[in-house]
Order: structure tokens, then sequence, then C-alpha cells
């Protein structure tokens, strides 16, 4: 099929973003037709930074699976502006000044074109800052909090930043306009000890209380990085007779959290629990069928959502390559190549300045649904939808039921960001 | 108030037996070889990757996963001793130490190479899991089963080395090597045998954790520090100090956590400091 290479050739055309969109789906749908032409010259090259060792290793290598499957199809689809890619993997330790290393590596040694990844909002904020004197363009995978959005890029308006994950509004914000319709006014919270719990927490309780005015928010218990043991915190919260659980909990300890609250009987007594990224795909994998039915969760990416022949098609590769299901760090770097693709060649070129303009405002159709990079603050805004947990016999795990979600318009602060 | 802190008081408790056992091996290893095995730690999460292995990939029950991890752990355990910790009994400390650390790094990407980036957990036993209610909540069956094991291990490891031949062989031979030599002791084969019984109460601690905690690369660094805790406050290689400082950490994390959470990371490391101030030797230490 001689089309594929149009497919590619037309994308930097593409001016109008919904066109541009369209025809970077039909790319991603078409990935590695034999008729593109094999990508040659000087590689475009990306440098990746991620937690790759320690307690959260697994979220590199998620990273790693989206990246190795992104770069393998656009350079079988003829690469970027026809030239190959190349990308390489460096540990960030979750620690802001290895990652402020890693880019001053990727950068002047490299000579990456750009910079991509980070799981934690401190090392991207970290490595945020200096992106303005390393000039390159850096798209966060990962990290989440607002501070990098609204305060680095929207006030003081370093532009080589950009993210392509959901911020922490889906977490804080999103989660209270979910919980807004349960009957519960009681309400407390096991949550991280570090900027994120914290940060989470209070717009959970801000948004919920102009939806609720009658909600109450009995008690909190922070449990720090690494926890393994939740009983003080589960005893701690439960003797204040909370009628709903928010926790921002994640990754291994969100495992941990649920079969120790089952344990503890907590399921029982509660009439609801809400956890943002308990539909993470190593949180579902993780509890598998121990995963008590009907709580809420959400995460940043959900496999099934949205209902696309693109997101399918995605699914569908991904699993035959790595035998096992995306996790939303391995869709959000999947996208962020492609993302990176479609400005390059938008723009004909990868100079900063240029791929910079490309991405403002740029829209692209991803496994992840339609994602737009708001100008003003070079957020990528879709959605993620949120569900109740359910057995499926097709899945090991438990998948969404009762989906809901949320319009990215309502839950999305907006600048100037003053309220 | 008072039954919350009698029920806070039982977390403490469970989290302590935990503890206990795996500072128990890190102890004994200690006190006996005099080796600070830094990888104490790693022989504890591949205790809880190999009991998983059993339960979840090969369908095995959760009693036999808890009988066969832990002494594949003691085989890993005797290996590394064999092959490679004998060799840096008599050269300074440092190297003892960069050689265990090194195994930290070598097990935590042999776990990662084997058993993937994934979290796992296996469920709990049917006869262990629920709540019954004490103090008028419900407290989970498995940790009260943790609880009394506790105490029962360290009976067993009591009776071992204070009445039984062989623990008297192995107290003669941390006392003076060369003597116990010389009257016909096996110190080299005792030793690794000493090394794989500490391996193997690591890796019982990673198995008892599985149906309660998520099985992660990663997750050995995070409790190697406790144990290390325990085993200061206690006094290096005093296995009542391990088993009473076990005690106090657990406590203390659960207490502070409740009444005090703005400081509750930093409790367990000003015990330590002030434990060493007033008796540097440890609460059982003997200087």
């Amino acid at each position: 099929m001689s089309g594929s290479r149009k497919f590619s050739r037309r994308t930097f055309i593409g001016a109008m973003a919904a066109a541009g969109g369209a025809l970077a789906a039909a790319g991603l749908a078409r990935p590695g037709r034999a008729s593109a032409a094999r990508p040659s010259g000087k590689p475009v090259k990306i440098g990746h930074m991620a937690v790759l060792s320690g307690v959260l290793g697994g979220y590199g290598q998620f990273m790693q699976m989206g990246a190795t499957l992104a770069a393998e199809e656009i350079n079988a689809a003829g690469g970027i502006l026809g030239r190959p890619l190349e990308f390489q993997f460096r540990d960030t330790q979750v620690k802001p000044d290895v990652g402020v290393k890693n880019a001053r590596y990727f950068v002047d040694e490299w000579k990456a074109d750009f910079v991509a990844g980070i799981d934690s909002s401190g090392v991207a904020l970290a490595v945020g800052k200096v992106m303005p004197q390393l000039n390159k363009i850096l798209m966060i995978t990962h990290g989440a909090t607002e501070k990098v959005n609204e305060q680095l890029v929207y006030k003081e308006g370093i532009k080589q930043i950009f993210r392509i994950s959901v911020p922490v509004y889906q977490d804080g914000i999103a989660s209270a306009m979910i919980a807004k319709d349960f009957p519960v006014k009681r309400w407390a919270t096991i949550s991280p000890k570090y900027e994120y719990g914290y940060t989470s927490w209070e717009m959970f309780k801000k948004t919920l209380k102009q939806f609720r005015p009658d909600a109450e928010f009995v008690e909190e218990s922070w449990a720090p990085f690494g926890t393994q043991d939740f009983g003080p915190h589960i005893s701690k919260v439960m003797a204040a007779n909370p009628e709903g659980i928010f926790t921002t909990e994640w990754a291994g300890e969100a495992v941990s959290l649920v079969k120790q609250a089952k344990l503890f009987g907590v399921f029982g007594k509660i009439k609801e629990w809400v956890n943002p990224m308990g539909g993470a795909m190593d949180v579902l994998e993780g509890l598998g069928k121990d995963y008590p039915e009907g709580l809420w969760v959400s995460s940043r990416y959900w496999f099934l959502y949205p209902p696309t022949s693109i997101n399918a098609g995605f699914v569908q590769r991904f699993h035959k390559r790595w035998n096992r299901y995306p996790h939303y760090s391995s869709e959000t770097s999947y996208s962020a190549y492609w993302a990176l693709k479609q400005a390059s060649e938008r723009a004909g070129s990868t100079e900063t300045d240029k791929v910079i303009k490309a991405l403002e405002d740029m829209t692209m159709i991803s496994p992840g649904g339609r994602r737009w990079f708001r100008k003003e603050d070079h957020q990528a805004v879709y959605e993620v939808p949120w569900g109740r947990t359910k057995a499926d016999p097709k899945y090991p795990f438990r998948i969404l039921g009762d989906m809901k979600t949320v319009p990215a318009e309502m839950y999305y602060r907006h600048p100037p960001f003053t309220s | 108030m008072l039954e919350q802190l009698f029920y806070q008081g039982m977390i403490g408790l469970s989290l302590a037996m935990f503890l206990w056992l795996v500072a128990a091996g890190l102890t004994l290893i200690f006190g006996v070889l005099g080796v600070l095995n830094f990888a104490h730690g790693s022989l504890y999460m591949l205790g809880a990757y190999l009991s998983y292995s059993a339960v979840r990939i090969l369908g095995l029950d959760f009693w036999v996963g808890l009988a066969v991890g832990p002494l594949l752990v003691a085989l890993a355990g005797g290996l590394m001793e064999r092959f490679f910790i004998r060799r840096v009994y008599h050269i300074d400390e440092a190297y003892q130490l960069l050689l265990t650390f090194a195994f930290i790094l070598i097990f935590a990407d042999l776990v990662k190479w084997v058993w993937g980036p994934i979290y796992q957990s296996a469920p709990v036993p049917g006869a262990l899991g629920g709540a019954i209610p004490i103090f008028g909540r419900p407290f989970p069956v498995y940790n009260l089963f943790v609880i009394a094991l506790g105490p029962l291990v360290g009976l067993g490891l009591w009776f071992l080395l204070e009445k039984s031949w062989w623990g008297r062989t192995i107290r003669a031979a941390a006392a003076d090597r060369e003597m116990a030599a010389a009257i016909g002791v096996d110190v080299p084969r005792l030793f690794t045998a000493v090394f794989m019984f500490g391996s193997w109460l690591g890796g019982v601690g990673g198995a008892l954790g599985i149906p309660i905690r998520t099985v992660s690369p990663g997750m050995a660094e995070d409790y190697i520090i406790q144990a290390f805790a325990v085993a200061v406050i206690g006094g290096l290689g005093n296995l009542k100090g391990a088993f009473f400082g076990s005690i106090l950490i657990g406590l203390v994390n659960a207490y502070g956590h409740v009444y005090a959470p703005v400081f509750e990371l930093a409790f367990m490391y000003i015990l330590m400091a002030a434990i060493l101030l007033v008796r540097p030797q440890g609460l059982f230490g003997t200087s």
C-alpha cells in the first residue's frame, strides 16, 4: 500500500489542527508498513529520563516499553522528517540533581534534540528550570504537579516545557466532581506524605466544598514514601468513622494499602473509596482478583478508553510486543514520541523555536484520545475516565465499570490560574 | 481513648514481629560471623519473590510457598557465603560492606530481570483471612498470627543457640575461631550453615509479607534500614536485643504516627541516636 508514505508526508503539511490530528491518527493506525521510505541521515535524538531503580523502577520500564514501540513504529513509517529516531534512557533515581545532570548530559554531550520523561514532580521542576539554558524541548510524560504548567510555563514563561500526561487536576479536582454525587458527608484521606498527596487533598477538599457545603473532612493520615505497612494509618483514619476515603497512594503502596484495608475490614464499613491512581495498570495487576469490586478509581490513561480503533490497535500491538497491557506511562511515552514527530514535521525542522510554535495549540489523536496542547501553559488537555473496579472474565485483573468522564474543560484549571 | 491506645499497640506489635524476623537473621549473622550483611534486605526480598512464585505461578498453597521460598533463599545465602563472603572475613570491614552492597545491586537487577517490573502480591491464606474484633474494632487475623509467630521463632532461636549442641558449637566458634578449629570444629562449614540459617530467617520475613505487602523490586532497601536500626538499638549481634529493639521500633512507629505524625520519620533515628549516646553498645549489648 503506497498510501502510507503519503500519510506521513501529509502529516506535516497539515497545518490545521483537526486535519493534522486525523492524519496522524491514520499514521498511528498503520504503523510499520514496509512501503515507507527507510529513514536516513542524521538521527533525531530523544533523551528520556525515568525512574529505573528502586521501588518505582517499574515505572521506568513502563516508559521504556512505550518509547521502544513508538520508535520502532516511527522508524518503520519513515522516521521524523525522513531521519531515523534514536532514544536513550537514563535513571533519575527520583533525585532532582540527577535529573538536571541527565538533561545536561543529553543536550550537551549526547546532542539530543528533545528531552522527555520524568516521573517525579520535584525532578520535573528542577529540570524544567534549566531548559531555557539548554534550549531544548522537555516533554514531560508523568510528573503531575500543577506548578509545571501554571508556574514555570505560564507565569515564568519557560516555553521549552510541555506535558503530555494529565496534571494533578485529575487527582484532586476530577475526583471531587465524581465524589460530589455520593451519599457521603464524612471524608478522610490516607495519602502520600509529600507534595503530590497534599496538593491533591487540598484540591479535592476545595472542589468538593463548592458542590457539597455539607462535606466534612474528619481525618488525614500521611504515609511516607516507601511505606509497606499501612496498619497505623488505617487504624488512625478509621477511628474517626469516615464514610468515604480518598487516597492518592499509587504504585506498590496502593497495592499494599488496598490489601491491608481489606484485612482491616475497611470496605465493609465505609460507603465509598476513591483513588485517582487506583486504575493504573500496575495497581490493577498487582492486586489482581484481590482488588475489591466497586471502588472508584482512575488513572492517567486507561487501556480500554477511549473505545477507538486507534486505541484498540495500540493496545493490541503493545500486547503483541511486550505480552502485557499498556501502563499509562507506556502510553504517555508512546504518544510523546508521536507528538514530537508530528510537531517536527509540522515545523519542517527540529529546531527548538520552530517545534515550540508547532506544538502550541497542536492537536493530536493518540491512543489516549484527542490531546490538545494548550498554548498558554503547554499542558496537553485530554480526559481520563473514572469507573468502579469490576471483575471481567476476559482479564486477570479488575477493569472499570460504571464509567464516568468529567469533561476536561470542567476540571482543568484555566489560565490565568488565579483561583 | 484507652482502647485506641491498646489497638494501636497491637498494630505496633505486628509491625515489630515482621521486623524481628528480618532483624534476627541479620543479627545472627553479625553475631557469629562478624559480617554486617547489607544484602540481608535482598534476601528478605528474594524470600518474598520465591514464595510469591510458588503460590501465584506454580499455584501451590501459601504454606508450601512459605516452606519452599525461604529454603531456596537459604541456598542462595549458602552460595553467597561459600563463594564470596568467606573471602573477606580476614580483611578490612570496608570490603565486607562493598561486597554485600554489590549483592544488593545484583539481587535488585536479578529480580527485575526474572519477575519484571510489575508489583505482585498473593492472597491471604484462607484460614487467616478476615478480622476479629479487638478493643471494639476489627483486627486482621493474619496480623495476630504474625504477632504469635514472632516470639515462637525467638524461643526456637534461644533453644537452638543456648540449649543444643549445635548452638554451643556456634557460640564457641563465634568466641574464638582458631580455638574451635583446633578442637576439631569445621569452622568454614559451620559458618556457611549459620549464614544459610540467617538467610532463611530473612526469607521467612519476606515470605510472610506476601499476603499483605507488595512484592516489588526495591522492597529490600527500604526494609534493611529499619532492620539495621533494630540491630543498633538492641546491640549488634545480640538476639535478645534485636527482639526488644524490634518491639521498640514497632511501637514507636505505630504511636508516633498517631500522636506526632510530623516527626514520625525522625523517631526511629532519634531513638537510635539517643541509645547510642547513653548506651553505645545498645540495650542488650556488652561493651
